[in-house]
């Protein structure tokens, strides 16, 4: 009798523990390590960001030393991806590279989507006037085609690398702020809020406790979706020579310089176009399997 | 003095289409530990009224046309913004009637009492956790589950929940907002018991807005009845209750079910509440009721006492026709 009151008292102890621990993140992240499809993505992605981060690790070459007399040489056992047109290694520069696209591609999205949260929070809660001069502005940066906008903050503020995270980033922004906004408004409407006025919560601690922690899942989506826009927009930029400039090995430049060489060798353009490529899909297909698992309604 | 003293509140939703009077001259009084029960039916200006207490009114367009709200002394129409906020959920806290939508989804009901605790309380976060625990268990909810989030308890147990979080600071008012219109009856009656419970223990006085008359009598100690944004009568409970004397108030109890007389159809008001951004000259109730004269359509009725303790907005009452 006392034992099987005590297995119970245990049972009910261990079930109370693991309704607490197994909270909503939890079941995300199985929703999303089921997903395959988004797993393989996801798998795409660290590869390519522990291969960037430890580049020193998978090539003996330095991506800046150039050797005049290997230039162009084609994938073999010494070069596994060849050399470009100063002799220096491809395989080097492309991970090397690697570094600048992902790092400015991660900070442009957190620039623009800290922008957009701030814009877009502010905008759907106050509403009235404040919300409509904040819309006028984004109409302002949305009517602008981003990469044209890009074009001409880059060109404005000079090209490197930090300029051209700036630049990428204002084309995000009005994105981001519009879907925060439409979020903020539809929260803003619940009991809840106008509870925690009567309890005295400021309007900042308002936004702060109780309606951005629900605006989470959607602000991930978006993020993580918008990384792979903006690799492509880099690469855009450094293409026509606005972005990252040489001999600062990056991918859009590396495959401005291959241009040239398009008809006499390939490898030059075809493995910073694989780069980006490979990136962008790795990028949404993980952004996709994220959304499908915050908000698993979405999915049928 | 009393707690709380309402004068000649009015408060206006002005739109470019319109201009709704919501409450027109309010006044009302709270003693220290009392309740005073609020009635009315939808849309008479009893949440309005509330909201307006704790200078919750949307703006711009919600607008105060006149009034003191007199607090401890203090009228809180003048009082900063700051001065305000240290007013809501610590001093005056507000109860609202649908306990499903009024706690966060995303936060533990732990956290969502600390929160409040933390706010005003300036204590530690550690010591704003225990205490948040203690008030859960005193509302009858086990400790384990102040980790839990809201769509893991029952609506009784949420409205539970809500009642910790307004009590948590101690608040010398109570403004409770059809505590349990989104209850269902057993469950009212344990609500409505605790909080009564609660409220003498601490000596908390109360708002009750309700369009219940059963729970009025059960719970309060004074009443006001609304029409149409204007407190029509006002009175000591049993003044209300034994010696109803508004036309208003008689339709109000007369349109109770009696339990035993056998009665084939149950006796409405009949006619709608007047629309509040167009209300009739003269007495706001004339067209509704069943002993209006020519007079009562042209001129303002005042709120006159009828006799001690019992206030009633009526000529006719006044002049002892009815």
């Amino acid at each position: 009798m006392t034992r099987k009151k005590q297995r119970d008292e245990k049972l009910a102890a261990n079930l109370t523990e693991l309704t607490r621990k197994q909270g909503q993140w939890r079941e995300v992240l199985m929703r999303l390590v089921r997903n395959k499809v988004g797993m393989f993505g996801a798998i795409l992605c660290i590869a390519l960001v522990i291969l960037c981060i430890g580049a020193p690790l998978f090539t003996k070459w330095d991506p800046y030393e150039q050797a005049v007399i290997n230039k162009f040489i084609y994938p073999g056992r010494e070069h596994i991806f060849g050399t470009d047109d100063f002799g220096r290694d491809l395989w080097a520069r492309l991970i090397y590279g690697g570094r600048y696209s992902l790092l400015i591609a991660f900070g442009a999205t957190c620039f623009s989507t800290c922008m957009g949260v701030l814009l877009g929070s502010i905008a759907g809660y106050f509403g009235g006037r404040t919300d409509l001069l904040i819309t006028r502005f984004l109409d302002i940066l949305q009517a602008i085609p981003s990469l044209l906008l890009a074009i001409a903050i880059s060109s404005a503020l000079g090209s490197g690398p930090f300029n051209t995270m700036l630049a990428i980033s204002m084309g995000g922004i009005a994105g981001g702020a519009r879907m925060m906004r439409s979020v903020v408004m539809s929260i803003r409407g619940n009991e809840y809020i106008e509870a925690a006025k009567a309890t005295g919560s400021s309007n900042a601690r308002t936004i702060a406790t109780h309606v951005l922690p629900n605006t989470i899942a959607p602000l991930i989506i978006n993020a993580s979706l918008s990384i792979g826009g903006n690799i492509m927009s880099i690469s855009g930029l450094s293409f026509i020579g606005l972005g990252v400039q040489a001999p600062t090995p990056e991918w859009g430049s590396i495959l401005a310089v291959g241009k040239t060489y398009i008809r006499d060798f390939w490898p030059l353009v075809v493995f910073p176009s694989m780069f980006i490529a490979i990136t962008i899909f790795g990028f949404n297909l993980f952004g996709d399997a994220l959304r499908d698992a915050l908000d698993p309604k979405l999915k049928d | 003095m009393s707690l709380l003293e309402i004068k000649n509140l009015s408060i206006h939703f002005v739109t470019r289409y319109s201009d709704v009077h919501a409450v027109n001259g309010v006044d009302l009084t709270i003693e220290e530990g009392k309740t005073l029960g609020l009635v009315g039916e939808t849309g008479a200006g009893k949440t309005t009224t509330a909201l307006g207490i704790l200078r919750l009114i949307q703006k711009p367009q919600g607008r105060y046309e006149s009034g003191e709200i007199i607090f401890k002394g203090k009228d809180l129409l003048k009082a900063t913004d700051d001065e305000m906020r240290s007013v809501r959920g610590n001093e005056i806290s507000m109860i609202f009637q649908d306990p499903m939508t009024a706690l966060n989804p995303i936060l533990t009901v732990g956290d969502q009492i600390a929160e409040v605790i933390h706010l005003h309380g300036k204590c530690s976060q550690a010591e704003a956790n225990e205490r948040a625990v203690k008030m859960l268990e005193m509302v009858g909810i086990r400790a384990e589950r102040a980790g839990e989030y809201p769509h893991q308890f029952s609506g009784g147990m949420k409205q539970r929940v809500v009642i910790a979080m307004a009590l948590a600071c101690n608040p010398s008012l109570l403004i409770a907002d059809e505590p349990t219109t989104a209850l269902d009856v057993t469950i009212q009656a344990q609500v409505l018991e605790m909080m009564a419970d609660l409220k003498k223990g601490r000596g908390t006085a109360m708002l009750l807005i309700t369009h219940d008359l059963g729970i009025v009598a059960e719970n309060c100690d004074d009443v006001a009845i609304m029409y149409a944004g204007e407190v029509i009568e006002y009175g000591t409970l049993e003044r209300i209750f034994h010696n109803p004397k508004h036309p208003y108030t008689l339709g109000l109890f007369g349109s109770i079910p009696s339990l035993d007389k056998d009665e084939e159809r149950l006796h409405p008001i009949e006619g709608l509440m007047p629309d509040p951004a167009a209300l009739p000259a003269g007495c706001k109730f004339h067209d509704r009721c069943a002993y209006a004269t020519d007079e009562c359509a042209s001129c303002e009725q005042e709120l006159a006492e009828m006799e001690s303790g019992h206030k009633v907005r009526c000529a006719r009452v006044m002049k002892g026709e009815i």
